[in-house]
């Protein structure tokens, strides 16, 4: 029975490709298909290898306005996002305050809500407040919805640390000012850069409260799904594949970087 | 390195008291610590030691009192404007800086320029030269706590507070951070306060320890003294074992009390009896193990005149190597230790063997018989400091 304890042995490593391949497959898709020259409108079947989408990909009209749009919001949205987040977290951690416990649940909640529904109560609440549709209220929208899953990342790395590394500071001649830049935001960094990265990746490709919020405004998720209705152009894989392409390098430079800098202190 | 003695470096602390809601962590207290000394605040855990310690540092806000360093009231000062650092218990190390960027942290917040040549020297007093470029999470236990004392003395603060600095240790490390310690002590004479619930590390590195217990100081006094003349049951428990005899004052002869405990006679120096001494009052007895001498009955006719003396029986003996320990139980106390050095060893000495205790009255002393037999024994501690803070 070699075969069976060959497989016996390998049985993690064979479970961890195949997931991995579960998880990336549809990346491979997208970019195999920003390739591809489709014949009608629709880019659903593989037809030949062409880079005519990736020579123009602002060719479809109104694409590449979505887009600067949808990179604009997530960023401002992350942003405020992150700044409220991170305060709120250290609030529930470092402070004692009537209805801590009640805040800290609260917090969660409209992660438990259905998108669909908070996005339906929130054109409702638009509305009645006459605002008018379009860029603020979607920013509005998505620094609410950002700013559980921020406090969420955060609040984990402020509970692990140490206060008394901030008296150590205080002890060692930094003010409030100088200890909170010094030793409190350096050791929290890994923390709210989670958080940002998830309020930035959140924000960009929201679709359902958008929508609802958005006016006349057409965000790049608002594209893809309008033009996916009269026909898919394959500049949006390219787009899709830019996006996967740039958070690979980001992570794959932070790596290098990491890594040297380990080279260093050994 | 350079040394700091600008004179006024004592910290006098006048009726400070700590209290969170209803609980009081520190009783008003008055304790002064002379500039250039090991000062050791010693106690169980929530007995206040730290609290006090903290208060020095300005990270604990006193209900009430004040700190004074030398002449200047600094109990108003926040804890980056005092001239004082602390090595805490836990070291707190940056763990994103490196070694290097750790211990020149105060000098850099201080706007000092060139640090290099002042943390290499620091480094090498602690001889950690060659981990400059290492982060605390890669050295030993050890060797962060030799970097939280060099963090601490590059600033050559006029007190250095350490919160149990050794504790995290082993024995054996721990041993040999407390020489080490003592020598950087003598090396830059700086005032060290040192907070520890060990007997043993107090006696060992301060030049006046100040026993601590429910908020309060029992006694103070250099190592020797409260080990020899313990004023309360606690510091004699506490420090070291003591054997403890309920005794009722007799009569007097000259400088001398002489005490009645069961059948026997006892005598004590009045200077070393911490209580009244009205005849027919109560008084407690101590002796530490090691001052009493051990001789089978049939020698008893031996033993010279003017020797307090006590009957027992051996209950248990165990043999130390450079000593035997004895369990006596006697009419006046039941479990009378005695550590005799083997010297020359009397096989007679067994367990059910007829005994004789005796010692010089010199080493006793004696107190209220008004607390508890059992203070400052092991098991009695209090709180849990941590919980206090």
């Amino acid at each position: 029975m070699p075969l069976v304890n060959w497989f016996k042995r390998k049985f993690v490593v064979i479970a961890g490709l195949l997931t991995l391949a579960f998880l990336l497959l549809p990346n491979v898709v997208v970019t195999v298909f920003s390739f591809n020259k489709p014949k009608g409108r629709f880019n659903y079947a593989w037809q030949q290898f062409s880079t005519d989408a990736w020579k123009d990909p602002c060719g479809v009209s109104g694409l590449c306005g979505s887009l600067s749009l949808s990179l604009q919001i997530a960023f401002w949205a992350t942003l405020g996002a992150t700044a409220l987040g991170t305060m709120i977290a250290f609030a529930l951690v470092r402070y004692r305050f009537r209805a801590r416990g009640a805040v800290s649940s609260l917090i969660f909640l409209p992660m438990a809500m259905p998108e669909v529904v908070m996005a339906a109560s929130l054109l409702t609440l638009f509305l009645n407040m006459g605002a008018q549709l379009g860029f603020w209220t979607i920013l509005i929208a998505h620094i609410m919805f950002c700013l559980s899953f921020v406090v969420t990342a955060v609040k984990a790395r402020v509970m692990s640390m140490d206060p008394r590394l901030e008296q150590a500071a205080q002890d060692l001649y930094a003010g409030p000012l100088q200890t909170f830049l010094r030793v409190t935001l350096p050791i929290a960094a890994p923390g709210i850069a989670a958080g940002a990265l998830l309020a930035f990746a959140l924000s960009f490709d929201d679709f359902i409260i958008t929508n609802f919020n958005a006016g006349s405004t057409v965000t790049f998720p608002m594209f893809v799904w309008g033009s996916a209705q009269r026909g898919t152009p394959v500049q949006i894989n390219v787009i899709g594949t830019a996006m996967f392409l740039v958070a690979v390098l980001i992570v794959l430079t932070s790596m290098v970087i990491n890594n040297r800098r380990n080279k260093q202190k050994a | 390195m350079k040394t700091t003695t600008d004179a006024g470096g004592d910290v006098r602390l006048s009726g400070i008291s700590k209290t969170y809601g209803s609980f009081t962590a520190v009783h008003p207290l008055d304790l002064t610590v002379p500039q250039g000394s090991f000062f050791a605040l010693l106690g169980a855990s929530g007995c206040g030691k730290t609290t006090t310690l903290r208060m020095i540092a300005g990270l604990e806000e006193p209900t009430s009192g004040t700190v004074h360093l030398g002449d200047q009231d600094v109990t108003a000062l926040p804890p980056y404007k005092r001239p004082v650092n602390t090595v805490f218990q836990s070291y707190a190390l940056f763990p994103h800086l490196d070694i290097f960027e750790n211990v020149a942290f105060g000098l850099r917040r201080r706007g000092i320029k060139g640090v290099k040549q002042q943390v290499g020297d620091m480094l090498d007093l602690v001889q950690l030269g060659e981990q400059a470029r290492k982060k605390p999470h890669q050295l030993s236990g050890g060797q962060q706590q030799r970097v939280a004392v060099a963090r601490a003395l590059i600033n050559h603060p006029k007190v250095l507070l350490l919160d149990e600095p050794l504790g995290a240790l082993d024995l054996k490390l721990r041993r040999q951070m407390q020489l080490e310690l003592k020598r950087i002590q003598t090396e830059v004479g700086i005032t060290f306060v040192h907070v520890t619930h060990d007997q043993e590390e107090a006696m060992t590195m301060a030049d006046t320890v100040a026993v601590m217990n429910g908020g309060r100081v029992e006694q103070l006094g250099s190592p020797a003294d409260l080990y020899e003349n313990p004023r309360s049951t606690f510091v004699a428990n506490f420090l070291g074992t003591s054997n403890l005899i309920e005794a009722e004052v007799d009569s007097r002869s000259g400088e001398d009390i002489v005490l009645k405990a069961g059948d026997g006679k006892l005598v004590l120096p009045e200077a070393r009896c911490a209580a009244p001494t009205t005849t027919g009052g109560k008084v407690l007895v101590g002796i530490r193990p090691e001052k009493i001498s051990l001789t089978h009955a049939d020698d008893a006719g031996g033993i010279p005149e003017g020797r307090n003396r006590i009957t027992g029986t051996i209950a248990a003996t165990s043999f130390i190597g450079v000593s035997t320990q004895y369990v006596v139980d006697s009419a006046v106390c039941p479990e009378f230790e005695v550590y005799v050095q083997n010297v020359d060893r009397d096989s007679r000495l067994a367990p059910g063997a007829e005994v004789v205790l005796h010692w010089s009255p010199a080493h006793t002393f004696g107190f209220d018989a008004a607390q508890s037999l059992l203070a400052g024994t092991t098991g009695s501690a209090g709180l849990d400091e941590e919980a206090a803070l």
